[in-house]
């Protein structure tokens, strides 16, 4: 019996017991094909999952490296179903390619022939492909790559995409590395991302994803679209792309619900693309206005099932994803596989913490007790009013009145989910509140006054769950959110997690009502975080 | 089979079986008696009757299903060889011939085939016992008709002899040759199409003497024309030794590693199944058994394919750990033996599950035949009864533990040793049961990378349950003796979990999890799990602490306090009545009045009596105390009337539990056998046969029916006693002709007319 650090589980999951001294070397050949699900302080969860495995035989990896490297870590006898298993689904990777013919033009091709004969006879698939062109070949109408290869990865046979890309049309684009230079794990990303053409860079928040997206920019030297979740993030991406690249203002164009630019670099919100008037997508044409070379989307995990559709026809050009987890919370991840491409990059959390790039941060569950008469209204009350009820209870304002005061000095964000709550607290604390109703200058001005420090305490709502860059911002409290979401969660986090100055620990607050579904949905919230190391310390309202 | 004593080379000549076996030494009998155990039990009164029953149908048919392949081709040979003489003994030289073998194998196995009383030896040559032929069947060796057995008005053409058949089988028609080729190596009879040129075939082929028709529309190759075309073989490979095995070493550590960890997923298995059917049981089907969507969401639970899945509810079934739980809507439920079986340690339920196994009439590998789904028998069901599986599991663990340690042989190669052993067996049906066990020794963790284990080879030998279990220690994984704790609140077990702290977690927590270790995860609900059993928030917390190797963390410490702080705030009991009142003195009385101390009377507030005994009751007893009590209704109104009168609560009779016979017999073993030989050395002489008997015939029904066979096969004439249909006994001395469903056709003194007897009511017989 060997007394390796990996414990193979029934379930393809596999338990890294992160204390023993060969777990390092374990991680390193473990990481490639399998995701990492939880990991908390002593042992950590990673799964095996067809889409995980062909990501490793995206990146060059083969069965027998994955079969060799449990084999060589596991503490117990490895079933051999599991490995047989393994080795059967990497084999289903590649046996399908699509490729640009040089007389045919686009066409599908295999190793092997009962595979091809499979497919074809699949009803959803037939339809996308062209005529036969030898026993091994056939043809595939250009508009329908997309559509293939997501029916192909549902099927089980994922294709690996050989055709290549447009190169779009060409447009100067140069990093200015004047003040600051990327990260080592930076570099790694871009590399990754062009070498395997299109796919996804899995970075943590607060680790720099913008700037991965202006060295792709400056990589692929042409026209390029970026999607981003909303204004805020519009914004931000266009003043950090003005900040590290040779871009001017003149050649980023937004494309938003109040602006329509169209420029060489043009930054586009989800929402607006995916407007219907009377059934149509009505900005579709942005995506043909120009001959893009490289296609960016910001928070992949986000993506609405329309620019999904979109993303079908868009196969010909580049494409970068960018997210700080590949987990949806809708399972679209086989989408996001077979439409953007493989996982090209992914550097740990704790990882990039513990090389510095990211600050620490203490996480702390303050817990509240609902007055007597609360908790009678709380009993008595519907139950889709009790998580508002729990949520708003007047204990909070004063727990939050005693963090702010304890944290003088610091830049602080207070951030909740309903407006009258926010608006009792920014009067209780006397500090600006940002809404979804607030014009998004006035937005810009407060947040430039934030960053500035001449501000030291926000109050927001769900707006600044996205995409917003406050730098300096040390301590968040969350007093409501949405529900058990975990991704918020995540979000909120890493609103704080940018590595401060003096280099000081980030801390993040939530505060929930004790014995309430509010303490049920942050259990949920916390799950996400406590699997990813950050270990939530919970106290008492009256012990602060 | 074969005993250690051999006999002679050449055997003395004797005049009968009973002859044969009365020459035998104690221990050759006793090594018959134990490789024949219906002959032992009962016992049998003396030597002459042992060969009876020896050569009775019934027993000579167990017999040669207990023959190996090699025994059996010998038995043909031996028959066929002997057809050809007058009294049916065949000389050696013919045997050997016929089976193309060399003379020292072949002895060995007629050896054998006399220590089982299969044949045995005169003057004449080797005689099969009787009832061999007719055991064997009208084909024996896939050979036909007889030349002499052709009937009369077919025998005008004669079979061609030996010199001119090639000749003539050379100018033949070519559809003549066809049907000849196949007909050669048996089966020997063939149907002829009504026309076309097969039928014109078949014609030349009778008209040369090369068929015969027997019945109609069917031809049989003529015995001597198959025989000179086989070239003088009955068999075209000789089998005279068991077929070798092809093995692949596999390194036994190693097997034995894998054996414990299957071993240890098959215990989780079932214990996934248990919880999994004691939340949402799987419903029994009209049919027995249980569908195939429950099938595929256990597998799904399993995490593993159909077959295995059903095999994991087999075994759970065998282990009497689940059961059809007789419900008018009944569900595959845990039984309470279930959770017995969980407290045990590993090896005691790992040996449990092997052993039930073992014993389990039930294939279900049958259930996994596939192709045909609409007959496919469903796991679970009645259908799966199928008790030869018992015999072949015991001869597929005989046949690994006969292999040198860390060999592992193909399925395949086992199927076809096995196939030799059993010759009458369907070798199709060997091939896949052979396949399903050896799958299943692989699941049970009785065999590992195919090689048997320590475990497998105790099972095999039949050892006691004890042995067993000390060897099923030694092969499992040990368990781990501590976890680790996480902040995430799950808690990870780095190997298998049992004993105490296996409860332990799994009282307090839910398996997440399982494989080479355990994830545990703790919750509201688990908590509350345990503090229902009786737990406080310091054991939970103390006993984890002490298992863990790692701190409590902070969040499962609060986790567990916050759940007791709120555990048990309100209560809930029982009560069958209770007593109010506004004045709390007159309460404080009632408890402290000794008069109604039978009452049960318990005080759970200053204005409320709580008593376990009837209101109705209580009512009386509290009046004849001298109070003045009133009833009150169940929304707190006065019952004015007067209570009615007194009925029996409603009590469902429950049915009683049948006592089922213990089945147990013993085995015949050696030292049982030589009590009966013993015993047989002992028996009295049998008064010589007189011309008319003297008293009463009476002897048993299947001795009687054994002297008619004889009578009949030596044409000699029997006396026999029978009772009409008034019940008067009469003596008749006859000669038997023929028996035929349960009567016997005979004819008396030189009359030609047949007279049939009632063999039931064949009081006895003796020869004439």
């Amino acid at each position: 019996m060997t007394d390796g650090p990996l414990i193979v589980q029934s379930d393809k999951t596999l338990l890294l017991e992160v204390d023993h001294p060969g777990a390092e070397a374990a991680r390193r050949d473990i990481a490639p094909f399998a995701e990492l699900e939880r990991a908390p302080e002593h042992v950590h969860t990673y799964r095996i999952t067809p889409l995980g495995l062909w990501n490793a035989q995206a990146a060059g990896h083969d069965g027998e490296q994955v079969v060799h490297a449990l084999l060589r870590h596991s503490r117990y006898a490895v079933p051999q179903a599991l490995l047989v298993d393994i080795v059967e689904t990497m084999g289903r990777y590649g046996r399908l390619t699509i490729e640009k013919d040089p007389a045919q033009g686009l066409v599908l091709r295999t190793t092997d022939r009962p595979v091809l004969e499979e497919v074809l006879r699949h009803r959803k698939i037939e339809p996308l492909l062209g005529a036969r062109i030898d026993p091994d070949t056939v043809a595939v109408h250009p508009s329908e790559r997309g559509h293939l290869k997501q029916q192909l990865l549902k099927i089980g046979w994922p294709a690996e995409d050989l055709a290549g890309y447009v190169d779009g049309e060409a447009h100067p684009i140069a990093l200015r590395e004047e003040g600051w230079e990327m990260r080592p794990y930076q570099r790694q990303a871009v590399e990754g991302f062009w070498h395997g053409g299109s796919g996804v860079v899995v970075l943590p928040c607060g680790a720099g994803k913008t700037i991965v997206g202006a060295a792709a920019m400056a990589a692929a030297q042409a026209t390029t679209l970026i999607l981003v979740t909303n204004t805020v993030a519009a914004r931000q991406w266009k003043d950090e792309l003005l900040r590290r690249t040779s871009l001017t203002e003149q050649e980023i164009g937004e494309y938003s619900g109040t602006r329509k630019e169209i420029r060489p670099v043009t930054i586009a919100t989800y929402q607006v693309l995916a407007v219907r008037r009377q059934g149509v997508y009505s900005h579709l044409e942005l995506l043909d206005a120009r001959d893009w070379g490289l296609v960016v989307y910001d928070e992949v995990h986000l993506l609405p099932a329309p620019i999904f559709r979109m993303t079908a026809d868009l196969q010909a050009r580049r494409r970068l994803g960018l997210t700080a987890t590949l987990v949806r919370e809708d399972g679209r991840e086989g989408d996001v596989f077979s439409l953007i491409g493989p996982k090209r990059f992914d550097a740990p959390w704790k990882d990039i913490e513990a090389q510095g790039w990211i600050a620490p941060a203490d996480c702390v569950e303050v817990r509240v007790t609902l007055t007597e008469s609360e908790r009678m209204a709380y009993a008595v009350a519907e139950p889709d009013e009790r998580y508002r009820l729990a949520s708003c209870t007047p204990a909070k304002d004063r727990v939050v009145e005693q963090l702010v005061e304890r944290h003088t000095g610091e830049p602080t964000l207070v951030i909740g989910q309903y407006l009258d709550q926010l608006a009792t607290l920014a009067e209780r604390l006397d500090a600006p509140i940002i809404t979804g109703a607030t014009p998004v200058a006035e937005r810009q001005r407060l947040y430039g006054a934030f960053r500035a420090g001449e501000l030291g305490l926000l109050v927001v709502s769900k707006v600044a769950n996205f995409s917003i860059d406050l730098p300096e911002a040390s301590v968040a409290i969350q007093v409501s959110g949405t529900f058990g979401s975990r991704q918020e969660e995540a979000q909120r986090l890493g609103r704080v997690l940018r590595p401060k100055v003096d280099g000081r620990t980030a801390h993040f607050y939530t505060v929930v009502s004790r014995d309430t579904v509010d303490a049920d949905f942050a259990a949920h919230r916390q799950r996400f975080l406590a699997e990813q190391g950050y270990a939530y310390r919970i106290i008492d309202a009256s012990d602060l | 089979m074969t005993p250690g004593a051999s006999v002679p080379e050449t055997p003395e000549l004797f005049r009968s079986l009973a002859e044969d076996l009365r020459s035998r030494t104690d221990e050759q009998l006793a090594a018959l008696l134990v490789a024949r155990p219906d002959l032992a039990r009962p016992a049998p009164a003396d030597l002459v009757a042992l060969a009876a029953r020896a050569s009775s149908r019934p027993s000579v048919q167990r017999a040669i299903e207990r023959a190996d392949r090699a025994m059996v081709h010998a038995l043909q040979a031996v028959v066929i060889a002997g057809e050809t003489h007058p009294v049916g003994a065949a000389a050696p030289h013919e045997v050997a011939q016929l089976l193309g073998a060399d003379d020292p194998a072949l002895q060995d196995v007629l050896t054998r085939l006399r220590d089982v009383a299969l044949i045995w030896s005169s003057a004449e040559g080797i005689h099969p016992v009787r009832s061999v032929a007719e055991v064997l069947g009208p084909n024996p060796g896939g050979l036909g008709v007889r030349a002499a057995e052709i009937p009369d008005r077919y025998a005008a053409s004669s079979p061609p002899s030996a010199a001119e058949l090639a000749d003539l089988l050379s100018t033949a028609p070519a559809a003549a040759r066809a049907i000849v080729e196949r007909l050669t190596w048996g089966p020997p009879v063939g149907a002829v199409p009504p026309s076309g040129t097969s039928r014109d075939g078949a014609i030349w082929l009778v008209e040369h003497g090369f068929v015969a028709p027997t019945g109609l529309g069917h031809v049989t190759l003529v015995r001597e024309v198959a025989l000179e075309l086989r070239g003088g073989r009955l068999y075209p490979r000789t089998a005279l030794a068991p077929p070798v095995l092809q093995l692949r070493a596999v390194e036994q550590v190693t097997a034995e590693r894998v054996a414990g960890t299957h071993a240890r997923e098959l215990l989780d298995q079932i214990e996934q199944l248990g919880t999994l059917w004691s939340q949402s049981p799987a419903r029994v089907l009209r049919s027995g058994g249980i569908g195939v969507r429950e099938l595929a969401a256990l597998a799904r639970t399993l995490d593993t394919d159909a077959p295995q899945a059903a095999f994991v509810a087999e075994a759970a079934l065998g282990a009497g750990l689940i059961a059809d739980d007789g419900e008018i809507a009944p569900a595959w439920v845990p039984t309470s033996e279930f959770d017995a079986w969980q407290a045990r340690p590993a090896s005691h339920r790992w040996v449990d599950v092997l052993t039930s196994w073992m014993a389990s009439p039930r294939a279900v590998h049958l259930s996994a035949n596939g192709d045909r789904a609409a007959t496919t028998p469903s796991p679970l069901g009645p259908e799966l009864h199928w008790p030869p599986i018992r015999s072949l599991r015991a001869d597929v663990l005989a046949e690994l533990a006969g292999l040198p340690a860390g060999s592992a042989p193909t399925p395949e190669s086992v199927g076809e040793a096995i196939a030799w052993r059993r010759p009458l067996g369907d070798d199709q049906s060997i091939a896949v049961g052979v396949a399903a066990v050896m799958q299943q020794a692989e699941w049970l963790g009785l065999t590992g990378l195919g090689a048997l284990t320590s475990v497998g080879g105790a099972l095999a030998e039949g050892a006691d349950p004890d042995t067993l279990r000390s060897a099923a220690d030694a092969l499992l994984p040990a368990a781990v003796d501590h976890v680790l704790l996480q902040a995430d609140l799950t808690a990870i077990a780095p190997g298998p979990l049992d004993g105490p702290l296996g409860r332990l977690m799994r009282l307090v927590s839910d398996v997440e999890s399982r494989g080479g270790a355990t994830v545990l995860r703790f919750s509201a609900p688990t908590v509350r799990r345990a503090l229902d059993a009786g737990m406080t928030a310091d054991d939970i917390l103390g006993q984890l602490a002490a298992a863990s190797r790692t701190p409590i963390p902070q969040p499962l410490d609060y986790l567990v306090r916050d759940i007791a702080r709120r555990h048990g705030q309100t209560r809930v009991g029982g009560a069958t009545a209770y007593v109010r009142s506004d004045d709390e003195a007159v309460l404080a009385a009632l408890v402290a009045d000794r008069s109604l101390s039978s009452e049960l009377l318990r005080r759970i507030a200053p204005t409320v009596v709580v008593s376990q005994a009837d209101p109705v009751t209580l009512l009386e007893k509290l009046r004849a105390a001298g109070y003045a009590p009133a009833r009150e209704a169940l929304d707190g109104s006065l019952v004015v009337s007067a209570p009615q009168g007194r009925r029996a609560r409603d009590s469902r009779r429950r049915p009683a539990a049948r006592g089922i016979p213990d089945p147990t017999l013993r085995l015949v073993d050696l030292e049982f056998a030589r009590s009966v030989v013993a015993a047989l050395r002992c028996a009295p002489p049998r008064p010589a046969a007189s011309s008319t008997p003297s008293g009463p015939l009476s002897n048993p029904p299947g001795e009687s029916a054994n002297l008619l066979r004889h009578a009949i096969a030596d044409a000699f004439p029997v006396w026999v006693g029978y009772a009409d249909g008034n019940g008067r006994t009469a003596r008749h001395l006859v000669r038997p002709v023929r028996i035929e469903g349960g009567r016997v056709y005979a004819v008396s003194g030189e009359s030609d007319a047949e007279q049939v007897f009632l063999l039931h009511r064949i009081t006895g017989a003796q020869p004439g």
